[in-house]
């Protein structure tokens, strides 16, 4: 419901912009669960080996993440509640990068398995925290858009609030 | 000009009242879709950790055929009958084990010769993902605890790594696995084992035992309770591990 006289083409465009931002959001939930969700021990695993928990957390927190991270996805894909599907999205895109930055701080080197069941990191490879802290706080900022202009198109939300 | 007036009155009041019960259904719509989220979300970890439960059934203590002849709580088999103990944790899916066991396994061999160290080997399956869905690093740490059952780990254990298929291949056929058994001197028990997936769950639970000692990749090479790891967390070079184990005997 825009109440602006004249609407600028930026305006016209942030639904768009906020379209293609929850897409993507929903591509990196849905493939980041999707790729952990078929060996959930090595997904707990790799959150194990981050070593800010016990292991029987570590098994617990490895079990429900992927299943979260899709049904995020999903609920992203179809644009449903969208600011706050957006919001849940940026405060686990924190916890992440707050882990990666802690596995950093302290000298660990794993795989952060963000998009894989991570964990094992062996000789020669090395630990490429800077990349995933950069790449995190690039899904933050689509959050961010989503946050600020929630309304999108071709999304639950527009269908049930009626606009067009 | 006052009948003008109410109209456009009534206009404005209606415009007034549309707005309010589309504000309302607005955010009748915001209230029910943030509850219809948070309730997915919640249902989707209940089902996380249901799928979890579920699997820790399977390696539940009474369930796992553990092999009579493991120790360290039934996850590794012992090597020689030296002082020093040196637990290796190595995955036969796993390339660097593989080059560990051709760099230092001869003076492993020696050490164990020398009666200077005991070896406990625990055959993990961290790689499973690296085998197309054939599980081989479980298949193979379970044909590896069959083999242990029946007196022959070590040589059946530097036969899986003088084979050791490339990972992100099927990995080794269970007939292949049987085959290079029968190549050590193991027989119809030992094929049966591997056929039935006897020590598969065993082979999942020594991995969780690995993964509770907090460690997370392989080789894991312990010398006497210590991590022993060449510069940046990289494999150790022979000489490392000769001077852990000298300095651990004392």
């Amino acid at each position: 419901m825009d109440l602006e006289q004249r609407p600028s083409r930026l305006a016209a465009a942030w639904p768009w912009i906020s379209t293609l931002a929850r897409l993507g959001l929903a591509a990196v939930f849905l493939i980041a669960g999707g790729l952990k969700v078929t060996d959930l021990a090595a997904s707990a695993r790799a959150v194990n080996a981050y070593d800010l928990m016990s292991y029987d957390t570590a098994k617990v927190i490895g079990a429900v993440q992927p299943f979260l991270e899709i049904a995020l996805g999903l609920l992203l894909l179809i644009g449903i509640a969208t600011r706050l599907s957006a919001a849940i999205a940026a405060v686990l895109l924190v916890i992440f990068i707050a882990g990666i930055v802690s596995a950093w701080a302290r000298g660990l080197q794993i795989d952060c398995g963000c998009f894989s069941k991570g964990g094992e990191l062996t000789g020669g490879r090395t630990a490429q925290y800077g990349l995933d802290i950069l790449r995190d706080v690039g899904f933050l900022a689509l959050a961010g858009i989503l946050l600020w202009k929630p309304k999108s198109k071709f999304s639950v939300d527009g269908l049930l609030m009626g606009d067009r | 000009m006052s009948k003008g007036n109410r109209g456009r009155d009534r206009a404005a009041a209606q415009r007034i009242v549309e707005q309010q019960k589309a504000a309302e259904r607005r955010r009748q719509v915001t209230i029910w879709t943030s509850v219809g989220v948070v309730a997915v979300l919640l249902i989707a970890g209940l089902v996380g950790w249901g799928v979890l439960a579920n699997q820790d059934k399977k390696t539940d203590a009474s369930k796992v055929n553990t092999p009579s002849v493991a120790v360290d709580d039934g996850t590794a088999f012992a090597v020689g009958t030296g002082p020093v103990t040196v637990d290796i944790y190595e995955d036969f899916m796993c390339p660097i084990c593989h080059s560990f066991e051709q760099q230092t396994g001869p003076t492993i061999a020696q050490l164990v010769t020398d009666k200077k160290v005991t070896v406990r080997y625990h055959p993990v399956s961290i790689l499973d993902r690296a085998s197309n869905g054939t599980e081989y690093s479980t298949r193979s740490a379970g044909a590896a605890a069959a083999a242990a059952v029946d007196g022959k780990f070590l040589e059946y254990h530097n036969v899986l790594f003088e084979n050791q298929p490339e990972e992100n291949s099927d990995g080794l056929t269970n007939e292949k696995l049987i085959e290079l058994g029968q190549g050590v001197g193991l027989g119809d028990t030992f094929a049966t084992a591997v056929n039935e997936g006897t020590y598969k769950s065993w082979a999942t639970k020594t991995t969780e035992t690995f993964a509770s000692r907090g460690f997370n990749g392989t080789p894991t090479i312990v010398v006497n309770g210590k991590q022993v790891e060449g510069p940046n967390n990289t494999l150790p070079t022979t000489e490392i591990f000769t001077q852990a184990v000298t300095a651990a005997a004392g």
